[in-house]
C-alpha cells in the first residue's frame, strides 16, 4: 500500500514536473509524501506481504522516520528546479523498500534506488558539491560491492537469499560480516565513515539532513534483519570504534556541519547497541529522537547559511533570533542526551539493551564517550548565547516549525511511555 | 498533594519565564512554602502522601513520589530558602522564574521513589542552574559553566551506568525504590555499582578533591545571591548517598567506607582552612559549604543512626543558614558594589540591623548551641566517633576553625574602625530577617520536631549496613 502510493506519486509527479511551477511542485511533493504517511498510518499494525516485499513493524517504524526526514528536507530546501523534490521522492521510495524486505537482492536494489538520487542531490551545489558527491558515490559503490559480495557468499553458505537464514561456519560468518560492512557504510559506522564529514560539509544542508536521517533509518532497518550471532564480535568492534572516533574527532571541529557529521558517526555507534537484542522499539525511539534533534539542528544551520557554518558564525544567534537560538540549544542538549529531553530516553533505551545483552565493557565505553561529547555539544549549544552577530535570514514558517519540534522534544522527554506502545505495535 | 507541591513552583516559574510580573513570583514562593509547611505538619500528624503513575512501564519506570520524614524536612527547607530569596534578592522576574523552576525540580528530586525518576530530576535541575549562570553570570561565566557541567556530567554518566546495573544485576522488575531495595546488588559487582554512584554524589556533595567546580560556580553567579542559595540546596550528594547509593549496594560501600570517611573529614578541614583566607564573601561561603558538607557526609558514612540523622539535619539546616548568608552577601553587594571582605569595614555603626542578622547567621553556621547548626554537628560527631575517633577528632577541628573564619570575617566587615555609611535593614528585608531568625532558632531549640519520622529511616539505614539498633 505504502509502496504503491509512493511509487505512484513519484511517477505522476515526474510527468507533472514539466507543466507545473516549482513552488506548486514543492507543495505537491509535500502532499505526496503526506499521502505516503497516510497510507502508512492506515495500515498501521497490519502485516502486508507481496512476494519478498513484506511490511511489518520494523518496516513501518523505520519508513515513518525516513518519510519524516524526507518531508523535512523538502520543506527546508530553497531551489528553482523541481528535480530536487523528485529525487527526494525517489529516494524515499527506495528507503521504504529497503526497510520492507528480507530478501537480500531486493535489499541491494533498494539500496541503489535510494543511493542514486542522493548522489545527484549531493552535487546540487557546484564546486565543493562535486567533490562531496564523488566521495559519496565512491563510498556508496564500495558499499554496494561489499553487500553484493556478501549476498553471494550468504547464498553459498545457507542456500537462501533471505536475511536471517540460519547458518554456520567461516563462510557464513564472512558473508554476514560483508553484509554488515555494506550497511555499515550507509549508517556511517566507523571505520567505514571516512569521507562522511567531507560529504556532510560539502553537500547542501537540506541534503545532509536527508542523509543523516532518512538514509540512516532505512539502513538500520536493514541492519536489524541482517545482523546474526556470527557477526556480533565484529559489531562490537565497529561500535567501539564508532563511539570513540566519532566523539573524539568531533571535539576539534570548528565547523557546525562537520561537527554534526562526526557526532552522527558516534550516534550510529550508540544506535547499534540495540542490535544485540534486535529490539526495534528501542532503536526506533532512538532514531526518532535523533531524526528530530539532528533535523532541528540542521534546519537552524540552514537558516544561517546554505553553505558552511563555522561555529563562530553562530554567536549571538539567541539575541538576534531567540526562537532559532533556543531551538538549536534544545537540539544540542537532546543530542547530548540530557534529561528531560527526548534524547535522554533514546540513549537510556539502547543502553538498557546493551546491559541486557551483557555488554558491560561497551556500555561503559559508550557512557564515557557520551561524557566526552558533552564538551562539543555544549560548545554548539552555548555559542548561540555568546556575544556576536549571527547572520540569520529568518522565515516565520521555519521558526514556528523549529519551535514546534523543540517543544515536541521536551514533551517526548516528559512522556516517553506514551509513544513506545505505538512503536511496538508498528 | 505531593505532585501538586512539585508542580506549583514549576507552574509559577513557567509563568514568570513567560513574562509575568515579579510580584507573582513572590506569591508563588509564598504559596509553595505554605503548602510545603502544610505537608510537613500533616506528615507529622501521621498522614502519608504517595503518588504513582506509569512513565515508561515497559522499562519499569514510574512517576513515583512519596513523602517521608526526610523528604518532608527537605520540602520545608527548600520552600523556606526559596521564599527568603524571593523576598530579598534584587533580580528580575525571569530570574525568579528560573529559581521557582529549580525549586520544583528539587522537590521532585527529594520526593522521588523511582531511581530513574530521581536521575531525571537530578539532571533536569542542572538546566535552570545553568541558565541562571549563563544569563546572569559574571565575565568568566563560560569557564565556570564548562567546569560545572563537565564535573557534573563526568559524575552523572557513571551514575547512569550504575542505575542500569542495579536493576540488571539485582534482578528487580522495576526501578521503584522498594523493589530495588528488595534486590540489592551483591558480590564484586556491588563495588563497581557503588563506585558509579559514589563518583556522582561525591561531586555533588562536594567532597575533596572533586569540589573544584564549586568556587568558580559561586564566584561567577549573579551577586544577588539567589542562584547561590539554590546552589546550596542543590548539594544533594549526602542525601543521595543516604537514600540510594549505600542501601542499594551495601557491600560496595563497606569496601570504600574507610576512604570515604577519610575524604569527608579531609573536606571538612580543608574547606574551613581555605575559607579562613578567602578574599570575598562568596568564596568564603563556598568553602564553608565544602567544610559543612564534609561534616554531614562524615555522619552518613559512619553508618550509625546518630551520624546519619545528624548529617541529614545538617544538610537541611545548612540550606537555610548558608543560603541566608549568600542572600545577605547579595544585600551588601547591592549597597557597596563589592563582595571583598577587606573593603567593607565597620558597617555595624551605620547598619546595626544587618550586623545583628549576619552575626546570627554566622553563629548558626558555626554551630552555636540553640541554633540550627548545633544539633546536626553534635549528632554527626557522636556518630563518627563510634566508628573512628581519630577522624571525628579531625573533623571537630573544622568546627573550631569555622568559628575562627566566621568571626574573623564578621569582625573585619562590621567592626574595627568606622567605615562607609550604609542603609540598614529596610522594607522587605525585615520579614526576611525575621523569618530566617525564627527558622534557625526553631531548628536549634526543637530539633526533635523536625526529625520526626527520620529516626526510623536512619535506623533502617544502619540495619542495612549490619549495625544500629
Amino acid at each position: 500500500m505504502t509502496l504503491l502510493v509512493l511509487a505512484a506519486v513519484s511517477v505522476v509527479l515526474t510527468l507533472l514536473g514539466f507543466f507545473v511551477s516549482v513552488p506548486a511542485f514543492k507543495r505537491l511533493t509535500i502532499l505526496g509524501l503526506s499521502l505516503g504517511l497516510l497510507a502508512l498510518f492506515a495500515t498501521w499494525g497490519r502485516a502486508e506481504a507481496f512476494g519478498p516485499y513484506q511490511v511489518d513493524g520494523v518496516s513501518r517504524v523505520f519508513t515513518l522516520l525516513a518519510l519524516l526526514g524526507a518531508l523535512w528536507t523538502v520543506g527546508l530546501v530553497r531551489t528553482r528546479r523541481f528535480e530536487f523534490y523528485l529525487l527526494v521522492l525517489y529516494a524515499a521510495t527506495g528507503m521504504h523498500l529497503l526497510a520492507s524486505t528480507k530478501h537480500l537482492v531486493l535489499m541491494l536494489v533498494a539500496l541503489e534506488a535510494l543511493s542514486l538520487p542522493l548522489y545527484a542531490l549531493a552535487t546540487w551545489r557546484r564546486g565543493t558539491g562535486l567533490e562531496a558527491a564523488l566521495k559519496y558515490f565512491l563510498l556508496g559503490a564500495l558499499a554496494a560491492a561489499f553487500f553484493l559480495y556478501g549476498t553471494a557468499l550468504f547464498y553459498g553458505a545457507t542456500g537462501s537469499l533471505l536475511a536471517g537464514a540460519p547458518g554456520e561456519g567461516p563462510l557464513y560468518a564472512l558473508a554476514v560480516g560483508l553484509l554488515l560492512v555494506g550497511l555499515g557504510f550507509k549508517v556511517a559506522l566507523a571505520p567505514f565513515h571516512f569521507w562522511t564529514p567531507d560529504v556532510y560539509q560539502g553537500s547542501p544542508t537540506p541534503v545532509v539532513l536527508f542523509m543523516a536521517t532518512g538514509v540512516k533509518a532505512a539502513a538500520f532497518a536493514a541492519l536489524l534483519r541482517v545482523v546474526a550471532p556470527a557477526s556480533l564480535e565484529a559489531l562490537t568492534l565497529l561500535i567501539a570504534l564508532s563511539v570513540l572516533l566519532g566523539n573524539l574527532a568531533a571535539l576539534g571541529q570548528k565547523e557546525a556541519k562537520r561537527l554534526l557529521a562526526y557526532s552522527s558517526i558516534a550516534h550510529a555507534g550508540y544506535m547499534a547497541l540495540a542490535l544485540y537484542t534486535g529490539n526495534a522499539q528501542a532503536l526506533g525511539f532512538y532514531l526518532l529522537t535523533y531524526v528530530l534533534a539532528t533535523g532541528l539542528a540542521f534546519a537552524v544551520l540552514s537558516e544561517i547559511s546554505p553553505d558552511q557554518v563555522p561555529l563562530t558564525s553562530l554567536k549571538g544567534l539567541f539575541h538576534r533570533d531567540p526562537l532559532l537560538g533556543l531551538s538549536l540549544f534544545v537540539a544540542a542538549l537532546s543530542l547530548l542526551g540530557l534529561p528531560p529531553l527526548a534524547g535522554f530516553w533514546g540513549k537510556y533505551l539502547v543502553f538498557t539493551e546493551a546491559a541486557q545483552a551483557g555488554q558491560w565493557g561497551l556500555l561503559v565505553l559508550a557512557l564515557l564517550t557520551s561524557a566526552v561529547s558533552a564538551y562539543y555539544y555544549l560548545g554548539l549549544a552555548l555559542a548561540v548565547f555568546q556575544k556576536g552577530e549571527a547572520a540569520a535570514a529568518p522565515r516565520p514558517l521555519a521558526r514556528s516549525v523549529a519551535l514546534l519540534v523543540a517543544l515536541f522534544l521536551l514533551l517526548l522527554g516528559l512522556f516517553p511511555g506514551s509513544l513506545l506502545p505505538a512503536l511496538a505495535a508498528g | 498533594m505531593v505532585v501538586l507541591a512539585i508542580l506549583l513552583p514549576i507552574l509559577f516559574g513557567a509563568l514568570l519565564l513567560l513574562g509575568a510580573p515579579r510580584a507573582l513570583g513572590v506569591l508563588g514562593a509564598l504559596a509553595s512554602f505554605l503548602l510545603n509547611l502544610g505537608l510537613f505538619l500533616a506528615h507529622r500528624g501521621g498522614e502519608t502522601f504517595a503518588f504513582q503513575a506509569p512513565l515508561v512501564p515497559q522499562a519499569g519506570v514510574y512517576w513515583a513520589f512519596a513523602l517521608d520524614g526526610l523528604s518532608a524536612l527537605f520540602f520545608l527547607t527548600v520552600g523556606l530558602t526559596v521564599l527568603l530569596g524571593a523576598l530579598v534578592a534584587r533580580v528580575e522576574g525571569r530570574f525568579l522564574g528560573l529559581a521557582l523552576l529549580m525549586e520544583g525540580l528539587l522537590l521532585g528530586l527529594f520526593a522521588a521513589r523511582d531511581l530513574l525518576v530521581f536521575y531525571l530530576f537530578f539532571e533536569a535541575a542542572l538546566i535552570p542552574a545553568l541558565l541562571m549562570l549563563l544569563f546572569y553570570g559574571g565575565e568568566g561565566r563560560l569557564r565556570a559553566l564548562y567546569t560545572f557541567l563537565l564535573f557534573t556530567l563526568a559524575g552523572s554518566l557513571p551514575m547512569l551506568a550504575a542505575i542500569l546495573a542495579v536493576k540488571a544485576l539485582g534482578g528487580s522488575p522495576t526501578f521503584l525504590l522498594p523493589d530495588l531495595l528488595a534486590h540489592p546488588v551483591r558480590g564484586q559487582a556491588a563495588f563497581w555499582v557503588f563506585l558509579g554512584f559514589a563518583l556522582a554524589f561525591a561531586i555533588k556533595t562536594p567532597l575533596f578533591p572533586v569540589h573544584a567546580w564549586l568556587p568558580l560556580f559561586h564566584r561567577e553567579n549573579h551577586p544577588a545571591g539567589l542562584a547561590d542559595a539554590l546552589g546550596t540546596l542543590y548539594k544533594v550528594g549526602v542525601f543521595a548517598f543516604f537514600r540510594y547509593a549505600i542501601p542499594l549496594a551495601p557491600e560496595g560501600f563497606a569496601e570504600l567506607q574507610g576512604l570515604l570517611l577519610f575524604l569527608a573529614a579531609l573536606s571538612a578541614v580543608y574547606g574551613a582552612w581555605v575559607a579562613f583566607s578567602a578574599p570575598d564573601f562568596k568564596t568564603l561561603l563556598a568553602y564553608a559549604g565544602v567544610s559543612h558538607m564534609g561534616v554531614a557526609a562524615l555522619g552518613v558514612f559512619s553508618g550509625t543512626p546518630e551520624g546519619a540523622l545528624g548529617g541529614l539535619f545538617l544538610l537541611a539546616a545548612s540550606g537555610v543558614y548558608t543560603g541566608g548568608l549568600f542572600l545577605l552577601a547579595g544585600k551588601l553587594h547591592e549597597r557597596l558594589s563589592t563582595l571583598e571582605i577587606g573593603r567593607y569595614r565597620g558597617l555595624a555603626h551605620s547598619a546595626p540591623g544587618i550586623a545583628a542578622l549576619a552575626l546570627f547567621l554566622f553563629l548558626a553556621m558555626v554551630g552555636l548551641p540553640g541554633l540550627a547548626g548545633f544539633p546536626g554537628e553534635l549528632l554527626t560527631l557522636l556518630g563518627a566517633y563510634q566508628v573512628s575517633p581519630w577522624l571525628a577528632g579531625l573533623a571537630f577541628l573544622s568546627v573550631i576553625a569555622s568559628a575562627a573564619y566566621a568571626l574573623t570575617a564578621f569582625q573585619k566587615t562590621f567592626w574595627e574602625e568606622e567605615g562607609k555609611k550604609v542603609a540598614d535593614l529596610k522594607g522587605e528585608e525585615w520579614p526576611f530577617a525575621a523569618l530566617a531568625v525564627l527558622a534557625l532558632v526553631t531548628m536549634g531549640v526543637f530539633p526533635g520536631f523536625f526529625l520526626h519520622g527520620l529516626e526510623s529511616l536512619a535506623e533502617a539505614f544502619a540495619r542495612i549496613l549490619g549495625g544500629g539498633a
